[in-house]
């Protein structure tokens, strides 16, 4: 399964992003990151508020363009303006507020709304819209009126609408931000069972930890650089060192640490509450 | 207090008019409104009465839904009758006080203009209950389509009013929250004076305008993302297509036309 040699699907090389606020003033809101994520990868994205985690999202798309260095998506630089639409293609986005990205008054015509974009046939677009509202298993809602769907079913739609574009890689910018725990449960669910199944790419931002224990690979950030990045048994280990970015680690890898600290021997990359149940029995 | 909202009137089914495409309701429904103008004789009137109970019972609505559609405008209908009853012109005077002269002519004439008021609300209700809001967007958007080349913006109408009909609920559900937040923090808008009352929904409109424009430029960013880039080149999942039935509704209005044409100038004329 490992696949270190395949060429990057996202290929990020001393991205720097400046842009003006309000005051006039220049903020660096990505300094020098580089970063390569392969096909079919899980990473998920963590950092505080203003760590420049959903700048980085931007770039992946083109919805941002480099100040300085490049950012290329299957060897397309997001630079080069003929490639746009192609790259768009290729990495869907999915944002925090599910209402403000659903853009048509029924579920199928909204997973629809990308191909339409695109100019693909309407027999193939039926396909599509079928093939995605099934991945996301909200098949029987796809005559209904957004307003009435909960926030998760919001999500998964919005999901469907990568998928119907033919997104192989989908940027989730805190998609559960938004949602009660069991629309949490339901995206989460849903983002594991894509990359697992059908092999999408993802690269998922949160400042929930929780949701990034089931990634590849977990990237901390800070104040637009990357801090460190490891499995996430390795991440969360650094029990202190999240604190002290004011992210709480997984309460599992907590409870461990502190164990560990009274003398227990505990093994290392206690993440998940099985993990540690297991460790404790 | 907003509670549950339903967009347009439109009443599911699926009757002979239901399945119609929307653009042959559109232009059928135009076709009728022509038709209606042209009626003068009591005949024609009967004729079109006949019309609009037929529309209803082949698209399979409640007549009463279809009547209580005149509703909106029973004031304007019976102000017109009025108007017409008591200053009537004329020669055969049946009653005169002062100003108020009422004339059989009179009487005739607001008869007929509250009648043709009445068809003409309901035979477009019909379309409205028939047709889902979204359904009709798209009916627009191919109607308009041919008017491109003198600049009317047929795609951009469409998304707007996609847009509009896709945010309506959001931003009414919004407003519901707003007016509780801002009436637990005491704020009234209840009591005063019209002004007083036009002032007190302040606090809602502005929290509203903001939280708006911060949903329009999600969504922009969200539409760009998708690969959105304005009509051209775009297609549709749902393909409008004419069918029989769209022809056998064509012939129908335009039967109706001909046939008040003839009511109205044709050799039977001079006798009715």
């Amino acid at each position: 399964m490992e696949t270190k040699q395949q060429a990057p699907f996202i290929d990020i090389k001393d991205l720097s992003h400046i842009y003006t606020d309000t005051e006039n003033n220049e903020v660096l809101a990505l300094d020098k990151v580089n970063l390569a994520i392969r096909p079919g990868e899980f990473v998920a994205v963590i950092g505080t508020n203003g760590s420049g985690k959903s700048t980085l999202a931007r770039h992946l798309n083109a919805l941002l363009l480099p100040s300085e260095g490049t950012v290329k998506i299957q060897g397309m630089d997001t630079l080069d303006e003929t490639k746009l639409w192609e790259i768009r293609q290729n990495v869907g986005m999915v944002f925090q507020n599910p209402d403000n990205q659903i853009v048509a008054a029924v579920v199928e015509e909204d997973v629809a709304f990308g191909p339409e974009n695109i100019g693909v046939p309407p027999d193939e677009i039926r396909q599509r819209v079928e093939d995605a509202l099934k991945a996301v298993g909200m098949t029987e809602y796809r005559t209904r009126a957004p307003h009435l769907l909960s926030g998760g079913q919001k999500q998964r739609v919005a999901i469907a609408g990568t998928l119907a574009l033919g997104s192989n890689c989908i940027v989730l910018d805190e998609p559960t931000a938004m949602l009660d725990p069991q629309g949490r449960k339901e995206i989460v669910g849903t983002v594991r069972k894509l990359n697992k199944e059908k092999h999408i790419t993802v690269v998922y931002i949160t400042h929930n930890m929780v949701e990034a224990i089931h990634a590849d690979r977990v990237v901390v950030m800070k104040k637009g650089r990357i801090l460190f990045q490891g499995t996430p048994q390795e991440v969360f280990s650094r029990v202190e060192e999240l604190e002290e970015l004011g992210l709480e680690a997984p309460l599992a890898a907590k409870v461990a640490f502190e164990l560990r600290k009274t003398g227990m021997k505990l093994p290392q990359g206690i993440i998940t509450n099985e993990d540690l149940a297991q460790a404790l029995a | 207090m907003l509670g549950d909202i339903t967009l347009g009137q439109y009443y599911p089914g699926n009757s002979f008019v239901h399945c119609l495409d929307p653009r042959t309701k559109i232009l059928v429904t135009l076709l009728l409104i022509v038709a209606i103008f042209l009626a003068q004789s009591v005949p024609a009137y009967v004729a079109l009465w006949v019309m609009v109970f037929f529309v209803i019972a082949i698209s399979k609505l409640p007549f009463l839904l279809v009547f209580k559609s005149v509703k909106p405008l029973l004031f304007i209908i019976l102000l017109t009758l009025a108007m017409h009853v008591f200053v009537g012109q004329g020669e055969t005077v049946l009653y005169q006080w002062k100003f108020i002269r009422i004339t059989q002519e009179g009487i005739a004439m607001g008869i007929k203009m509250s009648m043709r008021l009445m068809l003409l609300l309901m035979i477009s209700s019909v379309l409205t209950f028939t047709t889902s809001p979204i359904v009709l967007t798209d009916g627009i958007e191919s109607l308009l389509r041919p008017f491109r080349c003198i600049g009317v913006p047929a795609h951009e109408l469409a998304m707007m009013m996609t847009i509009a009909l896709r945010f309506i609920p959001t931003l009414l559900e919004e407003t519901d929250r707003i007016i509780k937040a801002q009436t637990s923090r005491g704020a009234d808008f209840q009591s005063g004076n019209i002004l007083q009352k036009a002032k007190n929904m302040l606090p809602i409109l502005i929290p509203l305008f903001i939280s708006a424009f911060r949903r329009a430029d999600d969504l922009a960013v969200a539409m760009e993302a998708r690969c959105y880039r304005g009509g051209e080149g775009r297609t549709r999942m749902h393909q409008l297509a004419y069918r029989g039935g769209d022809a056998a509704a064509f012939v129908f209005g335009i039967a109706m036309i001909v046939f008040l044409v003839l009511l109205r100038w044709g050799p039977l004329a001079a006798k009715l």
